[in-house]
């Protein structure tokens, strides 16, 4: 991977091209990430009055196998560092991976996909230079990551030696992430295909982390996943400092793995040969609302999968949290896992389902600085109709997911036998529902960037990033109320954990309406392209 | 003849378009006649592509009068669009249909059943592989995805934006014949090229712009009369080049 000799020629000065152009993703995940870390630790060291009743809270955590297949085992209970981080070890560093298979793919197939690589690669730049700058420079944001994740350990009041193995196993999963993200990267053609392979890549390595967890027969599976590596490193007590080593191994095989391919193929070429598609369209193919719907539709049909299935097994997970709050502080430990499950489960799903809304946007965005929309408004189809069939998919998918979610859940709860709440689990979906005018407001800003230019609807990103800092950070920082519910995530109730209330679903329903109406009339008003 | 025919098909007057403080198009003036080919002519940045947006109805007018058809492309462009085939200079494809996915699509949304077209003749005069997915076709096939859908039915009006661009000669052929099949039959055509032989060939008037504004307009004869010390047979390249070398010259001319 050394710079400056043969095949690899100019990478560094890719390096420093492409870390202008991710600033601002890095580092407003850096920031996230670092707010995360240090409320997980703070908190914990706050919430248990007594080390007995921490461990008391661990050992019940740790009898659910839903909740170890969700969050990895606790392997020592005595652990302050184990309990405080239990979201962080494994759950929350996958998540983080998905920013390291991102930088990869914008950097190589993406770039290659647009024959911006082309260009790159007639000057004097080598040929796998792409390939080593996106990588170096992966590995280089996974360890500030990892140092700043330990640091914020450090500084919630975690002992100092777990904290620095702790961000040992952050900068193992960037490592393997950025592995996958290269392979995955070498496979199709298309830019969004490889997101797609390395997305399930990550999701099999969980599930096979998670099945191992869970299981008391066969748990040696967690160590056939990186994941599950991350708990069993034992960065707070008892450490195994080989583990790291294997982290090392899966990464370096994964990186010659991707070069291996990478030499084998040509620029803009992939070994999964694109299927011939159709020889015309179909005759209900004929308008903006088809052509917006189906550039969206593997998306969709991808997210409504995922919400599907983790709506099902939170619901099939309830009925375990019940069980853990007869044994402990009920209180106390519905504040630590984030309000009841439910609520909890459906915020996390009302923040993440925000951001299909916004790729909507975004793809609509490219579609016009690319000149498609030009093409596409030649026709008869009008503006308007352009900018209702991306409004309808933003706002209706997102609406969608959560539907989906909600009813997950509702079945999950069913088929759990959940018996809370009066049996009442159709409540679960009704809580999914709730988290829709939210997403929607933050769509409608995105919305709103959208019409003031094409350009612009990136920022719309910058608005979800802010409104989550705000929700989740805000009471941490003592920020005031109105600040605080300046994001509409602030204002959804904790439903089924609080009382329903009406005002802020109808107030936010009102205020996505208005911004949307303003970005429709921008819209119709503006320049195309 | 009837008043339809007399009423010129594009009519632009003074038209004056800003992006901030930079004027793409500064009183820009272009008139085409019912069944004309009008060659559209400029450098790079001469703000040919803007004129056609404005025309389009995509970009909105800062001043001046803009006619399309006799009405208002600004409001009113679904309805012009259905009378006239648009054709970009650089064209980009959706990366996940196929390019007759993609021929369909546009042909519908213009209200035209693709099966009654000669979508199927024209795909195969210009020697077109429709199943491919928009990422995969070359520049010139991307182009060619653009004009079989414009050629695939009469239509009153072909507005082509450098249309050959990444086509090689023996598609250019091709394409000069689709041209021609739609004079047959009627089409006015507005051809912004770069090819100076090519709109020689095919135009019977040119507009000559530069820096959004219009230097020369008329019959290729008309042009060669302005500028007397040229021979008579001078070629368009030769005038296209002396508009650009006297910048007084053009000003009165327009």
């Amino acid at each position: 991977m050394s710079a400056g000799t043969g095949t690899a020629t100019g990478a560094l000065l890719l390096v420093r091209q492409n870390l202008r152009r991710d600033r601002v993703v890095v580092l407003v995940v850096l920031v996230l990430m670092a707010v995360m870390a240090y409320a997980s630790a703070a908190s914990t060291t706050t919430i248990y009055h007594s080390t007995a009743d921490r461990v008391a809270a661990a050992e019940a955590i740790d009898a659910q196998p839903a909740l170890r297949a969700l969050y990895g085992r606790i392997l020592d209970i005595h652990a302050l560092g184990e309990v405080a981080m239990t979201k962080m070890t494994v759950t929350y560093a996958a998540f983080a991976g998905a920013l390291f298979i991102a930088l990869v793919r914008r950097h190589t197939r993406t770039e290659e996909e647009s024959g911006r690589a082309e260009l790159v690669g007639a000057a004097a730049i080598g040929r796998d230079a792409p390939m080593a700058a996106a990588v170096l420079e992966a590995s280089a944001v996974a360890a500030v990551l990892a140092a700043v994740v330990s640091a914020m350990c450090l500084l919630g009041g975690l002992p100092l030696l777990g904290s620095l193995w702790f961000g040992v196993i952050w900068l193992g999963t960037g490592l393997v992430a950025t592995g996958i993200g290269a392979v995955a990267c070498q496979l199709s053609a298309s830019a969004r295909s490889c997101a797609g392979i390395a997305a399930a890549l990550m999701g099999a390595l969980f599930v096979v982390r998670a099945v191992g967890d869970a299981s008391s027969s066969i748990g040696w599976l967690v160590w056939l996943s990186p994941l599950g590596w991350n708990t069993q490193l034992r960065a707070w007590s008892g450490t195994r400092p080989w583990v790291a080593v294997l982290y090392l191994v899966a990464s370096a095989v994964l990186l010659a793995a991707a070069q291996a391919m990478r030499s084998r193929r040509d620029l803009g070429s992939g070994p999964l040969a694109a299927r011939p598609g159709r020889v015309d369209g179909r005759p209900s193919f004929a308008n903006p609302y088809a052509l917006v719907l189906r550039g969206q539709l593997v998306a969709l049909t991808l997210w409504s999968t995922a919400c599907l299935a983790l709506g099902i097994l939170f619901g099939l997970i309830t009925p375990g949290l019940q069980d853990l709050l007869d044994t402990v502080d009920m209180q106390e430990v519905l504040d630590h896992l984030g309000g009841a499950l439910i609520a909890a489960v459906v915020s996390v799903a009302g923040i993440a389902v925000t951001c299909f809304g916004i790729t909507v946007t975004t793809h609509a965005a490219d579609d016009e600085t690319s000149g498609r929309v030009e093409l596409a408004l030649s026709t008869a189809a009008s503006r308007g109709t352009w900018w209702r069939a991306t409004a309808a998919t933003a706002l209706g998918g997102v609406a969608w997911l959560l539907l989906v979610t909600g009813v997950g859940l509702w079945v999950g709860l069913l088929l759990g036998g959940f018996e809370g709440d009066g049996g009442r689990s159709w409540t679960a979906l009704v809580a999914a529902l709730a988290w829709v005018p939210a997403a929607w407001v933050v769509l409608g800003v995105t919305l709103c960037c959208h019409a003031w230019s094409a350009h612009r609807a990136a920022l719309g990103w910058a608005g979800l990033g802010l409104c989550v800092f705000l929700t989740l950070a805000g009471d941490l920082l003592h920020l005031p109320r109105l600040v605080i519910h300046l994001s509409p995530y602030s204002s959804v109730p904790a439903y089924p954990a609080d009382a329903w209330r009406w005002l802020p679903f109808v107030v936010l329903t009102l205020v996505a309406a208005l911004l949307a109406f303003g970005a429709w009339l921008r819209f119709e008003r503006r320049d195309i392209g | 003849m009837s008043d339809l025919t007399a009423e010129p098909v594009i009519e632009i007057s003074g038209l004056v378009k800003s992006f901030g403080r930079s004027r793409a198009l500064d009183g820009l003036d272009l008139e085409v006649a019912r069944g004309d080919v009008h060659g559209f002519l400029g450098p790079n940045g001469a703000g040919k592509s803007t004129t056609i947006r404005v025309l389009l109805g995509l970009m909105r007018a800062g001043a001046g009068t803009v006619r399309l058809f006799g009405d208002d492309p600004w409001r009113n462009a679904p309805a012009l669009h259905r009378r006239l085939a648009y054709v970009p200079g650089d064209v980009s494809l959706w990366p996940n249909l196929s390019g007759g996915e993609t021929i369909d699509l546009l042909l519908r949304m213009r209200g035209i059943d693709p099966q009654v077209s000669h979508k199927a003749e024209m795909m195969e005069r210009f020697r077109f592989d429709p199943t491919k997915k928009g990422r995969a076709y070359s520049k010139g096939n991307r182009q060619k995805v653009a004009l079989i859908a414009a050629f695939a039915v009469p239509t009153e009006l072909l507005i082509l934006d450098e249309p050959t661009s990444g086509l090689d000669p023996l598609m250019e052929q091709v394409f000069r014949d689709c041209v021609a099949e739609h004079l047959g039959r009627g089409s006015t055509v507005l051809l912004s090229s770069h090819i100076l032989s090519e709109v020689e060939r095919l135009a019977d008037r040119v507009t000559i712009i530069r820096d959004g504004r219009t230097v020369e307009t008329g019959t290729l004869d008309e042009l060669r009369r302005r500028v007397p010390d040229l021979t008579q047979g001078a070629d368009l390249e030769t005038l296209f080049l002396d508009a650009y070398r006297s910048p007084e010259q053009g000003a009165d001319g327009g």
